[in-house]
């Protein structure tokens, strides 16, 4: 037996994903983009290069936003993984989802789950944070459709609708 | 070119107006819940991978596929001879364009795999297809193909010298295609009388399209018939294709379509992918997948623009424009796709002299073969080209002739007073206040408060530039387009429309027109696009979708009352004349008698009623515009700061302001795009792309996005379709880059510099500060 055949052997590992304990089994050179999309059927995070260049791969690992192509999914044992699909509350959008239908802030919405989740990471630690610090924190994230000011209005407008909801 | 004879009026909905209809694809969208080809797998399905050439022109002296057959997990390795062997074709492309010998448009076939010699880098050699997906990668590193690396030759400038490296037989000296315009007798007589002359040249250069979705095919050959999932923006074209390839009838395929993450035109026509995925479907009897990794979609997708232009402007002392003599020179790439002649030969000529007033025009446009990928339909396709061109040529003759270049720009403006105008390139503009939106752009851009913001700027050591682009658009390509509607007898109406949703929010601008026309509640509506078994048409290209696909829904809505009416009339035991159609209902008018829809619908046969419509605009559509950009340059760096873009745009009658408003902003975004970071480039000598990947080819990024205000003027609807609106989906594209690049110029005009070519990056910028 070789060494890229041995390596092929699936692994069971327990993942936290939206707060949800499941079992997967895997290969061990699974990204947690390919765990994530292909066994546990979360197809709501995109890939755009697989390369850590596009960002619509972003997910939240222990509450930080990570490009999920890049991470090994073998890693993720035992800590929190959050994606988009755990971002509603129940049938109810997020407050950040909503704001994002209100303003126009997708449109493909392809890019959308990973700037959602990059967002989101932004507007936990900071309430309010500026134009400028909402442009930093989702230059990473590409968008080829929206031209993104619509998704700043969008991401601030979330940011006021969650303090209001904190208050 | 008459108007319908009711013209339907949007922004006057009830249900959905256009100012507060939210998108009813982001419940599903924002949720994760879209449905994108990448996110679907079926069961019992292996994967193909695609082996490409790594050179840019090669002959596949031989392929020892041995290593690769045997490989653990592999199902078949196939060569082009193995196509041929079966029978399968080639992609076809559209028999329009002609040498200047009238012999046929000369190109390599665009077979599934190169066929004995690849032509560029990326070219398809060979399909794997194993278990998985990694098993058919690993056994691609075993694929042993011996290449004869053969001279190559990238720029079409060089292509068309004596000597160059052919790329195809048929083509003699590379040249591809050629087509003529205008009077150039008349034109030399116009020069001749010339009180100046402007000439220029430039590039207008190759981009990437760059959709966040890589392309991905599914494809399944069941009981003697295919179905491709796939992403396509014609999903009835591609089926059309499929069945030329594989020399069936059309109806052996069914292409269906799910979400797209982006299209920009770089998702029309059949790609060989998709073609190869149904032939290996169909050969292992099981559920084929394929998809794209970044670098195949940088390699392999088709490109756009990349056309070199030679223009003389001829104006009379006063500015007036008297005659435009202009020579194009388009890059096919070497396997052209359906839309890569098209484009440079037709839809950029349409708008050359775009809104002014050029008496005489000699344009001769030629499309030459290189060994690159080929060029195709990237938004705005040719008009970005025509207006750019215009645009510089007009603001360069203003400094050369030193008139302010917004006067200069007055006095050739077409006038109301002259439409319908026809241009002396065969078209006619049905209407047009150019000026209006010129002056509007101005006056929402602050044009004349700009020199405090130049001396603040300056304090600040930074140079600041304004920019100016006036342009306009043609839309309404294919003007036909056919939508059926059913109503079930639980009062669903689902609209069957081949039109295809890409991002651009077509199904919630459509649920508004229908509801408007049937005066029903939107959670009744139902849109069917994407699927060639439920309805077929051109798809989505040109920004047409409103435009042609919107009026055949509005006209399917008509066609559904008057049907209704006349069967409300049977069921009500009344005349038809008698009948009147009030939200939802038909009523004997005068009466409370009446029926719903939902009921008539469950009275007829198989309880549901169902109508067909077509519509044919009658012509096309010109929406025109104005946009300013105003940046800064830091002149210690090179860096551009942009500092706001703003649009004063006549697109006709707006359905949904905040989709219109989106579609402008990724226009400009692209425009932007393409005017300050954006160049695909081949190195010369070997043929291989040097910008393919995300980190060599710019897209930009949030951080590099500037404020942008869009204004709309509606009061010059489009009055050759139901709906009066003209397409919005490229007219920011257009409009951005002469303005953007203007905005660099003006930032730079104590350096004296007369033209930058695109991308204008910072380096380029600091070498002409730094002298
Ligand atoms: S897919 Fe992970 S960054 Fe692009
Ligand atoms: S909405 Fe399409 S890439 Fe962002």
């Amino acid at each position: 037996m070789n060494a890229v055949v041995e390596a092929r052997r699936n692994v069971r590992v327990t993942l936290r994903v939206n707060g949800e304990q499941t079992e997967v089994l895997f290969a061990p050179y699974k990204t947690l983009l390919e765990v994530l999309r292909e066994e546990m059927n979360l197809t709501g995070t995109k890939h755009g290069c697989e390369l850590g260049e596009c960002g619509a791969c972003a997910v939240l690992l222990d509450g930080v936003p990570v490009l999920s192509c890049l991470v090994l999914a073998i890693e993720c044992e035992g800590r929190s993984i959050e994606t988009v699909e755990g971002l509603a509350r129940g049938s109810e959008l997020h407050p950040l989802q909503a704001a994002f239908a209100d303003l126009g802030g997708t449109q493909c919405g392809y890019c959308t789950p990973g700037i959602l989740m990059t967002a989101k990471a932004l507007l936990d630690k900071e309430p309010d944070p500026g134009r400028e610090r909402i442009r930093e924190a989702i230059s990473g994230n590409l968008c080829r459709c929206t031209g993104y000011l619509q998704i700043y209005e969008s991401i601030e407008e979330g940011a006021r609708r969650m303090r209001e909801e904190a208050k | 070119m008459s108007a319908p004879a009711v013209q339907f009026d949007p922004s006057s909905a009830r249900f959905g107006s256009s100012r507060t209809q939210k998108r009813l694809e982001d419940d599903r969208l924002l949720a994760g819940n879209g449905l994108y080809s990448d996110d679907r797998n079926l069961p019992n399905q292996a994967w193909m991978v695609v082996v490409r050439s790594p050179y840019a022109h090669a002959r596949t002296a031989s392929v020892n596929a041995d290593a690769a057959r045997t490989a653990t997990g592999v199902l078949a390795v196939w060569t082009s001879g193995d196509l041929s062997a079966d029978g399968v074709g080639h992609i076809p492309i559209p028999p329009l364009f002609k040498r200047a010998d009238g012999s046929p448009m000369a190109a390599p076939l665009r077979t599934l795999l190169a066929d004995g010699t690849a032509l560029y880098v990326g070219h398809p050699v060979a399909a794997i297809v194993a278990q998985t997906q990694v098993q058919a990668q690993d056994a691609a590193e075993l694929l042993e193909i011996d290449y004869e690396e053969l001279p190559c030759v990238i720029d079409p400038r060089k292509a068309i010298l004596p000597g160059a490296p052919q790329v195809s037989a048929q083509a003699a000296g590379n040249i591809s295609a050629e087509q003529r315009y205008g009077d150039a007798a008349a034109v030399t007589a116009a020069f001749a009388q010339a009180a100046h002359v402007t000439r220029l040249e430039l590039h207008n250069q190759r981009l990437i399209a760059t959709a966040l979705e890589p392309r991905c095919a599914l494809a399944q050959f069941e009981a003697g018939r295919w179905t491709l999932y796939t992403q396509t923006q014609q999903p009835t074209g591609t089926r059309d294709a499929l069945a030329a390839v594989f020399n069936t009838p059309p109806q052996q395929f069914r292409v269906v379509v799910g979400d797209i993450g982006g299209g920009f035109g770089m998702k029309t026509g059949l790609y060989p992918e998709d073609a190869l995925a149904c032939y290996a479907a169909r050969k292992l009897g099981r559920p084929v997948k394929w998809r794209a990794d970044r670098s195949e979609e940088f390699l392999a997708t088709h490109m756009g623009r990349d056309q070199h232009f030679k223009a003389e402007l001829a104006l009379d002392p006063k500015g007036r424009i008297l005659a435009l003599r202009m020579e194009g020179l388009a890059n096919f790439g070497s396997v052209p796709v359906g839309s890569s002649a098209i484009i440079p030969l037709v839809l950029g000529p349409k708008v050359q002299t775009t809104v002014y007033h050029v008496p005489v025009i000699d344009y001769r446009v030629r499309g030459a073969l290189t060994h690159t990928m080929a060029t195709g339909a990237y938004r705005g396709a040719g008009r970005p080209e025509g207006n750019y061109l215009m645009e510089r040529l007009i603001e360069k003759a203003a400094h050369e002739m030193k008139i302010d270049s917004v006067e200069l720009r007055r006095r050739n403006l077409i006038q109301p007073g002259q439409f319908p105008y026809r241009t002396h390139l065969g078209e006619t503009y049905d209407a047009g206040e150019f000026e209006r939106m010129l002056d509007g752009a101005l006056a929402a851009a602050d044009w004349n408060g700009f020199a405090a913001r130049r001396e603040e700027a300056k304090r600040r050591g930074k140079l600041r530039g304004r920019g100016l682009a006036v342009y306009i658009e043609w839309t309404g390509a294919l003007p036909t387009e056919t939508v059926d509607i059913r109503v079930d007898a639980d009062g669903t109406v689902t609209v069957f429309s081949g039109t295809q949703a890409m991002g651009q929010g077509l199904e919630t601008s459509y649920v508004q027109l229908i509801t408007e026309v049937l005066q029903i509640p939107a959670g009744k509506v139902k849109i069917v696009q994407g699927d060639t078994d439920q309805a077929n048409g051109t798809g989505s290209v040109g920004s047409r979708s409103a435009f042609v696909g919107g009026s055949a829904i509005v006209a399917a809505g008509r066609e559904t009352i008057a049907r209704g009416t006349e069967l409300a009339a049977q069921a009500l035991e009344s005349a038809a004349t008698d009948i009147e159609y009030l939200n939802g209902r038909f009523r004997i008018a005068g009466t409370d008698r009446s029926i719903g829809l939902a009921e008539l619908a469950a009275r007829q046969a198989g309880r549901q009623i169902r109508v067909t419509a077509t519509e044919t605009p009658s012509s096309p559509s010109w929406p025109n515009g104005a946009q300013v950009c105003e940046l800064e340059i830091d002149p210690e760096t090179g860096e551009i700061e942009l500092v706001n873009v703003t649009s004063f745009d006549d697109i006709g009658r707006i359905i949904n302001h905040m989709i219109v408003e989106g579609q402008i902003h990724g226009g400009i975004a692209q425009g932007v795009g393409q005017a300050l970071y954006e160049q695909a480039i081949y190195d010369a000598e070997s043929g291989q792309l040097l910008t393919g990947s995300l980190m060599d080819y710019c897209v930009p990024r949030a951080d590099q996005f500037p404020q942008m205000a869009t204004h709309f003027d509606e009061s010059v609807p489009c009055r050759t379709n139901l709906l009066g609106v003209k397409g919005c989906g490229e007219i920011g594209t257009i409009g951005a880059v002469p303005a953007v690049v203007h905005a660099v110029l003006d930032a730079l005009s104590p350096y004296g510099v007369a033209h930058i070519e695109m991308p204008i990056t910072a380096e380029k910028v600091w070498r002409i500060v730094a002298g």
